[in-house]
């Protein structure tokens, strides 16, 4: 059987555990391109070019693997649930909530009951912990879907209301994770700072899984800049908490913000930032922007490059705004020419690399716990706690070891720079 | 979807017959559902659709949390897409919802104690009912802001004094202006807790207002309409 994969971290999580069930089903896990008899296509519908791609992707596989199975599912399988399933090409469509349960289904039929993907149990967390050999690092999910209904976003119609996994089931998963092998955990969801179950809100989760014995690290995906509140800075002092955060700024200017119904002001954001570079100086800030978002102003942008400048964001994951039917930013008044939004952005781009260096260059002449994700002609690559890439020689060097290294000087000049170091541990 | 069919208004857990519709003025109306379990916050909002249909929208409750029925409060946008299908809907008609979502409101402690100055535009006034009539006793201010006086929708129904209407195209408010213009003129105590709910440039100008009366961001919540 064959995988594909599109879109965010939470797919790739949610495609690692069901290889892991069919592995250990028995299933053998080879490319699609060596005519499998199952091929399950992972979507993603984020925006209009994710959908383009998860469709071509799906035609492929079904030219490819002629005769397989053809499973479709994530997000797209929710957005576009009957379009696909009219599909000849395509033998099972199976919706977000359904996904965790696709082995009973691509089981069933195999042995010639007739099933239906709707007949499938809903529970979004059903996933087994990720086995080993897969990849360096295991996301964990802790969380679903999300309720805030940002004016740009079609999440809350693809990936329904804002769920929490129970506190018990996550520590469990974390648990079972680390016993097969992983090194560093990364807590994933679609809006994590919305954790709650109970009382337990996310930061008490965290501090719970810090507390998980074992040998491993902790990072934390994506977070929205609001709905945590003071401890959640204290708890980077743990040293299984990696020094870094995606928070997602999104614009620069509070109207903007407005426009997109996000509830933070970038008074906010910088509270936070401050409050973490106050304790952590060298703590590292990634972040999302949207570029163009309909009736963005000149004086808008320069205020998003202001942030960006300020904030000092080592990546920015920029998003040139695309109109996502179904969202409420649709019908939302001065949509932006195509030309202006591509200005824009490679503006952002530029700025975002000349911050990459100048935060890797900060980083010269200190050391960093590297995790080797990849080794290649006496080559080990990886990334540090503040997660920068960091390649050094090492004969001998294995994938999952931790080195100490010496970062020593930066290479390349564009998006893809890294740090070379030595090991001295 | 699951059938429920113990209820003949609600045929489906998220299928909602049409009660009542009150027209308030020439182009806003109220819905009023069967609530039957249907379980929500004041403040909150649920997504509407008409069974049938292939889109949906935001509303805010404007009923309280324990009242027998759900109501939606609407305004018929010109050139809309949706409005103007629901204006034409008649009692007995099937809604889809879902929710409750949003964290727009208070605890019920905060309510019994606290300061609120209410601010509005339009429609925004939809989840302050709703925080109004589910706890009775809460000590506010409602700051409406509209072009015309028939727009104060059920404004007969606060309490005398709390209520300030504020009209920009006619005289007829107890402020004739923007709402923010009347903003502008008060002071409040350091302790109250600002909610604002409508459209984003209100909210932007408003938040800049408080801001500049030395209000901390984090006493002021808000709720963006469009
Ligand atoms: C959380 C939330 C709660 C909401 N609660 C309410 C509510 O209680 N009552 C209510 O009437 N609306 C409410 N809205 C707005 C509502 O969801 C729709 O946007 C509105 O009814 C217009 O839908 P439409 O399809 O007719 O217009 P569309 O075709 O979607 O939009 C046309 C244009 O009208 C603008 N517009 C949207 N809403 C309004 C409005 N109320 N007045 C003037 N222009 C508008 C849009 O920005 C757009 O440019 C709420 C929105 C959100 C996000």
């Amino acid at each position: 059987m064959a995988f594909k994969t599109l879109g965010c971290r939470l797919n790739q999580y949610e495609t690692d555990a069901l290889v892991t069930d069919f592995s250990q089903a028995g299933y053998e896990l080879v490319d699609y391109n060596e005519s499998p008899d199952v091929v399950i296509v992972n979507t993603c519908t984020v925006t209009n070019q994710s959908d383009h791609k998860s469709r071509s992707v799906i035609s492929q596989a079904a030219r490819k693997a002629k005769n397989a199975v053809v499973v479709v599912t994530g997000c797209m399988a929710n957005n576009f649930k009957e379009k696909l399933e009219s599909q000849e090409n395509i033998t099972f469509v199976v919706e977000n909530s359904r996904k965790s349960s696709i082995l009973t289904l691509v089981d069933a039929h195999f042995s010639g009951e007739i099933a239906h993907p709707d007949q499938l149990p809903q529970d979004v967390f059903r996933y087994e912990p990720v086995r080993k050999s897969l990849h360096t690092r295991s996301a964990v999910k802790i969380q679903d879907g999300c309720d805030n209904f940002c004016t740009f976003c079609i999440i809350p119609m693809v990936r329904g209301n804002a769920v929490s996994r129970p506190v018990a089931d996550v520590l469990e998963s974390i648990r079972k994770t680390v016993d097969n092998g992983f090194k560093e955990i990364v807590i994933t969801g679609v809006n994590i700072g919305r954790y709650s179950d109970g009382d337990t809100r996310f930061e008490d989760l965290l501090a719970q899984i810090l507390e998980v014995p074992g040998d491993f690290r902790v990072r934390i995906s994506s977070l929205e800049p609001d709905g945590f509140g003071p401890d959640f800075v204290k708890l980077f002092a743990h040293p299984k908490l990696m020094p870094h955060l995606h928070l997602c700024l999104q614009s620069g200017s509070d109207k903007t913000l407005l426009r997109m119904r996000r509830m933070y002001d970038v008074e906010q954001f910088r509270k936070t930032v401050t409050q973490f570079r106050a304790v952590y100086t060298d703590f590292n800030f990634t972040t999302d922007i949207i570029v163009g978002f309909p009736g963005e102003t000149e004086e808008e942008f320069g205020q998003t490059l202001e942030a960006i400048k300020e904030f000092n964001f080592s990546h920015i994951h920029t998003f040139k705004y695309s109109v996502r039917k179904g969202t409420r930013a649709e019908r939302l008044e001065n949509h932006l020419p195509e030309k202006v939004k591509t200005e824009r952005s490679l503006q952002i781009r530029d700025l975002s690399v000349e911050n990459k260096i100048d935060y890797f260059n900060s980083f010269i002449g200190k050391t960093q716990d590297v995790l080797v994700e990849k080794v290649a002609h006496g080559v080990a690559s990886g990334y540090g706690e503040h997660y920068i890439p960091v390649r050094f020689k090492l004969t001998g060097a294995q994938k999952n070891a931790i080195h100490k290294v010496r970062l020593l000087e930066r290479k390349g000049d564009d998006e893809n720079c890294y740090l070379l170091g030595e090991v001295i541990l | 979807m699951m059938t429920l069919m113990r209820h003949d208004q609600q045929m489906d857990e998220s299928f909602y017959k049409i009660l009542e519709i009150r027209h308030l003025t020439g182009n806003a109306f109220s819905i009023k559902l069967p609530k039957a379990r249907f379980a929500f916050k004041a403040g909150q909002h649920i997504s509407l659709g008409i069974v049938g249909g292939n889109q949906s929208r935001e509303y805010s409750i404007y009923s309280g949390e324990n009242e027998e029925n759900l109501e939606v409060l609407i305004k018929e946008v010109q050139n809309g897409y949706f409005t103007p299908q629901l204006r034409r809907l008649k009692i007995g008609r099937m809604l889809e919802i879902h929710g409750p979502f949003g964290k727009f409101g208070m605890e019920r402690e905060k309510a019994e104690k606290g300061k609120f100055v209410f601010i509005a535009s339009g429609t925004g006034i939809a989840p302050f009912r709703s925080i109004i009539r589910t706890y009775p006793n809460i000590d506010y201010t409602l700051i409406h802001g509209v072009k015309t006086l028939e727009e104060a929708y059920d404004s007969h129904e606060y309490e005398k004094g709390r209520y300030v209407l504020c009209t920009s195209r006619e005289k007829t408010g107890d402020y004739h202006g923007r709402l923010t213009g009347y903003l502008k003129t008060c002071t409040f105590a350091p302790d109250t807790q600002f909610d604002l709910c409508g459209n984003s440039e209100m909210i932007f100008d408003a938040l800049e207002i408080l801001k500049g009366k030395g209000f901390s961001r984090d006493q002021i919540h808000c709720e963006v309409y469009f």
